[in-house]
């Protein structure tokens, strides 16, 4: 455990080392999100262009990648990201992280710029540039099948970029497999901006625990947990599209842009209907949920086609937001944008805007040179994608992301721009769910369900469960904003120690309240490396991983006014819905006292600035320090 | 027979093996439900 | 009555916790490539096979070894290498028609599944039951009934019309 690897890449000098990551450094951020965000917060100077060469790309394998449970194989990549100019972190499934560590490394930080298309090779301790000049041009998928060609190695294991990644567009995604990615906030324009097509791993190094025959029974014990509850036996049949048959009903995701909170006449994108294309599912590494589809389309211009998934996500950002209302036209765009290393996200939250604009004549077929932007014209989406990968006509436009997009298109158009800090936004409604809405203005990489969602607010649980759970009052209601503030910043923290693990967050309590979460935590870190950190420090570790984040965007330019909600939450009642859900907005009032109270709990003052004896408390007083 | 939490007044109420139909006794909200198992039912969407 | 370790590929996620788990118990380690069974994969069309010894009734890494290291363990049915009697020459790892025998990096070490004693971890771990350790006679119940689930929809749908 205590002689795993940092390798130091410097491109434009070709020169490579490796250094043993340290284990004060290791109790105090873990691994994977943690570890980046100690080593961006640390390395980077401030202020400097997200695609220049000083950019620093860090890949990192979760603390307990390996393990056989609870999805261990995630990997942690960030930079500063391209799209946002704040934090830039994503976090990827499939089996890159386990074959880092099998190859000798726990975590890669990369610098500077190749001055020709290049891929990084580790190989049992070994690391290579080498030549990518092949590869340039190839899709995700074509890219890493020809790695395994080349490398005459067939569990080779990639990350790869798309043409998105390497046009620049910054939302272009890294990805692994068929359908892992890294989607969020650029990292794939990182990969780009430095002419780094892949970064293959493989290694026949073992992995060591601290004791292996109590971590194996454990595992079994943590598998069990999460396979019993419903959430995950929903989510084993039907994968995450599950979400949409709670939310579509409910009246909780956004149609036409922002215009409707439901579907209507949304049967076909129902999850079920995942079945007339599912040949079964698949599963990223120690996963015993596998909630993706292995999809084949046999008909249509597009087939014969492979795909996974889709995601939840992709039901919103290529259906409902584009009122799209075939599941075949989902099927379609994920597979392209997957192709093309996009994010789905962004990709569907920019061309949902698009329509809005074209339809309140804001923008018309002059300036998308001829694409017409029609509600549910799913050919043109479907152009729309590939001209934003190559940054053709107006998907050049797009391919910048929402403020140079607002800038270029004009200022009309900003309130229909549903983002936070210049990231799109989920396709989720949250105006009847203030946690929900807090959670997406506070992340620190921009709107985003990720970083703290806690959907077990949705079941209207008992007060003195919610009390157990969050270790402070909070409201049965999900309408209500009493005690909400306590949920995110508890679940900010419990997410970003999930990263730093490297374990699913789909496996901890996410949407399912009987989960592993703290103790299971502290558990599996005593068992896998022997260090005893107990569950309140766990919970310092993921307050001072978010606060390092705080502090990088605090050092970035960004303030209070940052963590808010496009206007549109506060201005327009959800028109349709169930009675629960219908003519709900956010309350200005209320929502800023519940960012107060947020910033109290974290020990931020009223402007979100970490307070001195906070950083003191956390050790953070003397950051920044240096690994390299 | 499998339960279900009602997603407009949040209540649960049971459910009948492999009905693809039923309503909440509390609110009346009518749904249609599926089954990702034999033994547990979902909402599918409204009625 | 003797269970057999059946795989059925249509099941498999690919999820490699059987790998995982089977190096976990085996070598205390995880280490894939030394796991007893281990999961080939075409990535880009969806297609995941565990491959495993299958301990055959009439095993070839048994007859073509020199030193009759190689037996049949009577409580588990698992044909097992004695280590003691064993020298090396890696025939029964290269006549092995399934690949149900590793040779380790440092060509040192034949890798073979044992059954655990009887409780295969791998088993214990494999959520979709893609591998099963099951009594002969039920696989082919299981599969006839597979098949004639097919039929029965079939026919369920046929009454209902009418
Ligand atoms: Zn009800």
């Amino acid at each position: 455990m205590w002689n795993r690897k940092i390798a130091i890449v410097d491109l434009s000098a070709k020169t490579v080392t490796a250094k043993p990551i340290p284990r004060e450094i290791r109790k105090k951020y873990l691994g994977g999100r943690g570890l980046n965000m100690y080593l961006l917060y640390n390395h980077l100077q401030p202020n400097v262009d997200p695609l220049g060469p000083e950019n620093l790309l860090l890949v990192g394998s979760g603390l307990l990648a390996g393990i056989p449970c609870l999805g261990s194989g995630r990997c942690d990549i960030a930079a500063k990201s391209p799209l946002t100019g704040a934090v830039g972190d994503s976090n990827i499934g499939g089996f890159f992280a386990p074959e880092l560590r099998l190859a000798g490394y726990d975590h890669v930080a990369i610098t500077g710029k190749a001055d020709s298309p290049s891929y990084l090779l580790l190989k049992d301790g070994a690391i290579e540039i080498k030549d990518a000049s092949h590869l340039w041009g190839k899709d995700t998928f074509d890219t890493q099948e020809a790695l395994r060609r080349d490398e005459h190695d067939e569990k080779l294991v990639s990350l790869v970029i798309g043409v998105a990644g390497e046009n620049l567009v910054r939302y272009a995604n890294v990805r692994t497999g068929m359908k892992n990615a890294a989607g969020r906030t650029g990292m794939g324009c990182v990969m780009g901006s430095k002419n780094l097509k892949a970064i293959a791993a493989r290694g026949t190094t073992p992995i060591e625990f601290a004791d292996p025959d109590n971590l194996l029974r454990y595992c079994r014990e943590m598998n069990e947990m999460i396979t019993s509850t419903r959430w995950a036996k929903a989510q084993s049949r039907w994968g995450t599209m599950i979400i949409y048959s709670n939310t579509n009903t409910t009246g909780l995701i956004r149609t036409r842009n922002f215009q409707l909170n439901r579907l209507v006449d949304g049967e076909d994108l129902e999850p079920e209907n995942i079945d007339r294309y599912s040949i079964g599912t698949s599963g990223c590494f120690g996963c015993a949920v596998h909630c993706r589809h292995r999809y084949v389309l046999k008909e249509g211009p597009y087939a014969p086609l492979y795909g996974e998934g889709p995601e939840y996500t992709s039901l919103g950002a290529f259906g409902t937001m584009l009122d799209c209302r075939k599941m075949e036209t989902i099927l379609v765009a994920n597979h392209l944008v997957n192709k093309y290393g996009l994010d789905t996200l962004e990709t569907g939250g920019l061309i949902a805007w698009a329509m809005e604009l074209y339809e309140k004549g804001l923008i018309n077929e002059e300036s998308t040179d001829g694409l017409q932007l029609k509600w549910g014209n799913e050919d043109v989406v479907f152009d729309l994608i590939r001209k934003i990968a190559y940054r053709e006509g107006f998907g050049d436009t797009l391919a910048d992301g929402f403020k140079p997009a607002i800038a270029k298109v004009g200022t009309d158009s900003e309130y229909y721009a549903i983002h936070v800090k210049g990231m799109s936004n989920l396709h989720s409604d949250e105006r009847p769910t203030p946690s929900f809405a807090l959670g997406i203005a506070t992340s620190t990489r921009g709107a985003d369900h990720l970083r703290s969602r806690p959907a077990i607010d949705m079941y209207g649980l008992p007060e003195n469960m919610l009390k157990e759970i969050y270790g402070g009052s909070v409201a049965t209601d999900y309408s209500s904003y009493d005690g909400k503030s306590r949920m995110v910043w508890w679940q900010e923290r419990l997410y970003a120690v999930t990263d730093a693990l490297g374990v699913c967050k789909f496996q901890t309590v996410f949407c399912a309240v009987h989960a592993p979460k703290w103790r299971e935590f502290s558990t599996l870190i005593n068992l896998a490396t022997g260090m005893t950190i107990t569950e309140d420090e766990l919970m310092r570790v993921g307050e001072r991983i978010y606060t390092l984040e705080r502090l990088f965007n605090l050092r970035e330019g960004f303030s209070r006014q940052d963590d808010s909600l496009p206007d549109r939450y506060f201005t327009e009642p959800t028109p349709i819905g169930l009675p629960v859900a219908k003519g709900k907005k956010i309350d200005r009032e209320k929502f800023d006292a519940m960012l107060t109270e947020y910033y109290d709990l974290h020990g931020w003052n009223l402007q979100g600035v970490p307070k001195s004896e906070t950083l003191k408390d956390l050790n953070l007083s003397k950051e920044p320090s240096k690994l390299f | 027979m499998s339960e279900v939490r009602c997603l407009n007044c949040l209540k649960r109420f049971t459910v009948h093996s492999q009905v693809k139909e039923a309503s909440c006794p509390h609110c009346k909200t009518k749904y249609r439900i599926s089954w990702p198992t034999p033994n547990q039912a979902k909402v599918r969407g409204l009625a | 009555m003797q269970r057999i370790l059946v795989v059925d590929p249509e099941r498999c996620t690919g999820c490699r916790l059987c790998e995982a788990a089977c190096s976990l118990f085996k070598e205390k380690k995880c280490a894939p490539e030394h796991a007893r069974v281990q999961v080939t994969k075409w990535e880009n069309q969806g297609i995941y096979i565990p491959i495993v010894c299958q301990q055959c009734e009439t095993p070839i890494c048994e007859v073509v070894c020199p030193m009759h290291a190689i037996k049949r363990d009577s409580n588990t049915n698992a044909i097992v290498i004695d280590e003691n009697t064993c020298v090396g020459c890696r025939l029964c790892a290269q006549f092995c028609p399934i690949g149900g025998i590793s040779i380790d990096e440092n060509a040192s070490r034949l890798i073979k599944c044992d059954l655990c004693s009887g409780d295969p971890v791998c088993v214990e771990f494999c959520q979709p039951e893609a591998l099963k350790h099951i009594e002969p006679l039920k696989l082919g119940t299981m599969k006839k009934r597979t098949a004639a689930e097919k039929y029965s929809e079939y026919l369920r749908k046929t009454l209902d019309t009418h």
